[in-house]
């Protein structure tokens, strides 16, 4: 009776510890952001969100070690280099500079997760014929700029010039820029463009690129994105619209977009991470592209620009309120 | 507190091939603020001018030395141009350097075919990677290895140089240029040949950074002339007492030093965006221990 | 030998402070002359000093020297065979540097400027029976730096500096007047003892009015960039500090140091 007594109590006490002995140790990642602006931090939150559906949540086996390199390039090697050298088991790069310096540091030792990479193939993330063998991937925030024509030709059906503004030498907008002047001409329209170098030069390029055109198509270019403010101001002045690249911009005043949602886009790469933290091995899963583009539009800048959807875009509309 | 310093010390090899590398450019503002007693700031321009060039070629197939030759060659002609501006226009040092340094700009612009980023392939043959020499060395420490065996060799060219007639005479200049003219040489002739000089190193290190992270952007300038003066005047001013080192060695350990200083603040907890502030509070520190302890000064400051 | 020809120099032209210092001034001085120059401020004495050894141009005239025109010829290129001690005894010497190495740099003025050792251990012996002769002790300080150096040693060392290598003419420009009375009497006395030795022609600007009547050859006395007094040789042997100081104190300068 005594050994029964003895051998019920001892599989009670160790099945209270079961639930103990099945807690993993928490994974730890390091999350490098290159710059400060919204598309970003929301590609961020989208990825912790990813994480968080796919098992992993910060506070419970998850433990994140955040750094934001505003823009500076040494911050960026330091960053990196912090991460390594404290054996992280993931690295989440957030735009391409981060994401090269990352894959370099790491060599291939810890898998690096890049988001808000638009020219994956060009930064030497990945390869056009083969897998990548760099133990990364991620996800691309190219623009889907054929949509984006369509929609523009469906709402302005007479508008003949279509302006661009971006910084010289950001690559994405390069990309972007020439995938415009080779789409555009298809849906009848003239791409001008006007380029800057800094910040402090759009107030110079917008008066003469918006005295050219009918209407502003943003690109992903991080800062005229950051200044978005300025280019919608002096558009609006002039009476023109402004097309935005992603959802941020359309709910800061631009018209409508067939755009990035930055959440949705992190979110992917989050569910991404979260199959590598389980043992599946980066080099084996192709870079992805945003799989659903969505069409935003904002009611307050249409009524005051003076346009309305037309109604065969209608069905696959949502709408978005302004800031 | 362990916590910091483990993590620290385990960035530790990191750091110092970083420091290493940058010391190459320290030397080179060494040339120009030191011994020219010329504040330089083309430097903020051959500094990515060196890693554009550099980057460039070695993403069209050359070899890892010829790419960084012509990288040196590059800067070597950057410098002499603002020689030129200041010696023939008599315009004034600063603005000097500040005029080249906006032009490399663009420069450097066209010389990548306008990105701003440029990757090299994995599989590309660098300094660091791919190459006869680190197929030899132990794979964890070949990058520190050859980091520390590019500094010293600029080190010990540069001192050799230096006790040349040449370098005597470069000294010359930067003590009193009235000296140089009563020798019978022409002082301006003299200041362009260390500008070009400096800014030949200071490009070097440009592509020897971009070689080591694979990486150029264009940015990567912009505070490589305080990042450099900080390296020199920490390292000439702590190691002020030892006169059993020359400059140079006081330079690179000021370069390192640096460096390091980074590293720890961000093992603290430091955000990178406050680390111009550690910049400038270390500069403030170092400069006016010297002052409160009342030492001749000499006038470097 | 050197000339000066009809020389013109105009300051500050086409403005009010416009002053005409030389018109038409001309001068002749033959090899191996030691001319001391006198004159009070303003006359012109630096002025012409500075258009020999081309710091500044002339508006019109010329200079030659031994028949060769050197009116165009740029400072440093003439420097090649003029010496010239400055007023200021930190102009002569690299401050940073050390005796030896200052030595080294005059001692490689004639030489290519390669990259051949800058300092040549060997000549250190050299170096020392150079300065040993001064008096000053330098000799024993050749690792020092020449910042460290009293004004009277800089002088010294600038002085051997200009001398190590061949020159045609020597010009010291008041070097004696930011040193006590002691050093200058001590530098004075190098000073009339190398030009001897070497037989060099030498222009000697003071404001010492005795040192001008002991020493040199021929003295000159400028007022308003012209020449008020020129005595030479045996007339100079006879002239009288009474004689210049009258002349003076018609031009008021003061006297001494």
């Amino acid at each position: 009776m005594k050994r029964m007594t003895a051998l019920i109590l001892a599989l009670l006490m160790l099945s209270l510890h079961l639930p103990l002995l099945a807690q993993e140790t928490p994974v730890r990642i390091g999350i490098g952001q290159f710059a400060n602006h919204p598309s970003l931090d929301n590609c961020r939150d989208g990825f912790l969100l990813g994480l968080a559906e796919a098992g992993f949540v910060v506070g419970e086996n998850l433990v994140v070690d955040y750094q934001n390199a505003q823009t500076d390039m040494g911050l960026t090697a330091i960053i990196a280099s912090g991460f390594v050298s404290n054996g992280v088991d993931l690295i989440a790069a957030i735009a391409t500079p981060m994401a090269v310096t990352a894959v370099n540091t790491a060599d291939g030792k810890i898998p690096v997760i890049y988001t808000a990479v638009s020219a994956p193939i060009e930064a030497g993330l990945a390869y056009a014929d083969r897998p990548f063998d760099g133990n990364a991937t991620g996800t691309s925030d190219q623009i889907p700029v054929r949509d984006q024509l369509a929609l523009i030709r469906a709402m302005q059906p007479q508008a003949k010039t279509l302006g661009l503004l971006y910084t010289v030498g950001e690559v994405n907008s390069q990309v972007q820029a020439a995938q415009y002047r080779e789409e555009a001409a298809a849906f009848g329209f003239e791409v001008v463009e006007s380029t800057i170098t800094t910040s402090s030069d759009i107030p110079l390029a917008l008066p003469g690129l918006i005295a050219q055109v009918d209407l502003l198509s943003m690109l992903t270019d991080n800062t005229v994105v950051q200044h978005l403010d300025l280019v919608l101001d002096a558009a609006d002045a002039a009476g023109l619209p402004v097309y935005g690249s992603e959802i941020e911009q359309v709910k800061n005043g631009c018209v409508a977009t067939v755009g990035i949602d930055y959440l949705a886009l992190g979110r992917q790469t989050g569910l991404m991470a979260a199959r590598v933290l389980r043992g599946e091995s980066a080099d084996s899963i192709p870079f992805e592209v945003l799989k659903d583009f969505a069409l935003y539009y904002n009611q307050e800048a249409l009524t005051r620009l003076g346009l309305t959807l037309p109604d065969t875009l209608a069905p696959d509309l949502t709408e978005v309120t302004t800031l | 507190m362990a916590v910091p310093l483990m993590s620290f010390l385990r960035a530790f090899p990191a750091t110092m091939e970083q420091g290493f590398i940058y010391a190459l450019m320290a030397l080179g503002v060494m040339i120009t603020y030191l011994v020219l007693d010329f504040p330089d700031l083309t430097v903020d321009g051959s500094f990515p001018l060196g890693g554009a060039v550099s980057t460039s070629l070695i993403i069209s197939g050359f070899s890892p030395l010829p790419a960084l030759l012509l990288a040196t060659l590059a800067g070597m002609a950057a410098g002499l141009v603002t020689g030129l501006i200041h010696v023939k226009l008599k315009i004034r040092a600063l603005f000097s350097g500040i005029i080249v340094m906006t032009a490399l700009y663009s420069i450097n612009l066209r010389i990548t075919g306008g990105s701003s980023l440029l990757s090299i392939p994995r599989d590309s043959v660098t300094l660091f990677r791919n190459n006869a020499l680190t197929r030899l060395l132990p794979q964890a420490w070949s990058t520190l290895i050859i980091a520390l065996a590019l500094v010293l060799l600029a080190k010990f060219l540069l001192d050799a140089l230096l006790n040349t007639r040449l370098g005597l005479l470069l000294r010359a200049a930067g003590d009193n240029q009235q000296v140089v003219t009563a020798l019978g040489r022409d002082q301006g002739n003299v200041k362009i040949l260390g500008l070009s000089l400096a800014n030949g190193l200071v490009a070097f290190c440009g592509g020897v950074l971009c070689q080591q992270q694979r990486l150029f952007e264009l940015s990567m300038g912009t505070g490589a002339m305080v990042l450099s003066l900080a390296s020199v005047i920490i390292g000439v001013n702590l190691l002020k007492r030892v006169e059993r080192l020359r400059d140079s060695t006081k330079v690179i350990i000021g370069a390192l030093l640096y460096k390091a200083s980074y590293g720890l603040a961000i093992s603290l907890g430091l955000r990178p965006g406050d680390m111009k502030l550690v910049t400038a509070l270390l500069f403030l520190g170092i400069l006016s221990t010297r002052l409160l302890k009342g030492k001749e000064a000499r006038d470097h400051a | 030998m050197l000339e000066m020809l009809n020389l013109r120099k105009v300051y500050n032209p086409g403005t009010v402070r416009q002053l005409c210092l030389f018109e038409g001034f001309s001068l002749r001085i033959p090899r191996g002359q030691f001319l001391s120059i006198v004159g009070s401020n303003g006359s012109g004495k630096s002025s012409m000093m500075n258009l020999i050894c081309g710091t500044i141009q002339p508006d019109a005239g010329q200079i030659m020297v031994d028949g060769q025109d050197i009116t165009r010829m740029p400072e440093h290129k003439r420097l090649r065979r003029i010496g010239r001690i400055h007023q200021n005894p930190a102009m002569g010497t690299c401050a940073g540097m050390s005796i030896q190495e200052n030595l080294a740099l005059a001692d490689n003025k004639d030489q290519r400027m390669n990259l051949r050792p800058g300092v040549d251990k060997k000549q250190r012996q050299r170096y020392q029976d150079l300065l040993r002769p001064l008096g000053l002790g330098l000799e024993n300080m050749l690792d020092a730096r020449a910042g460290s150096l009293s004004g009277g040693q800089r002088q010294a060392l600038a002085m051997v500096m200009c001398v190590m290598t061949p020159i045609d003419f020597l010009i010291l420009d008041e070097h004696t007047a930011a040193l006590d009375p002691k050093t200058s009497d001590l530098i004075m006395a190098l000073t009339d003892q190398v030009v001897r030795e070497k037989g060099l022609t030498a222009l000697m600007v003071t404001h010492n009015l005795r040192y001008a009547i002991e020493y040199g050859d021929r003295l000159l006395m400028l007022h308003q960039g012209g020449i008020v007094l020129d005595r030479a040789d045996e007339q100079k042997k006879k002239t009288r500090l009474q004689d210049v100081l009258d002349l003076f104190t018609q031009i008021s300068i003061e006297l001494g140091n």
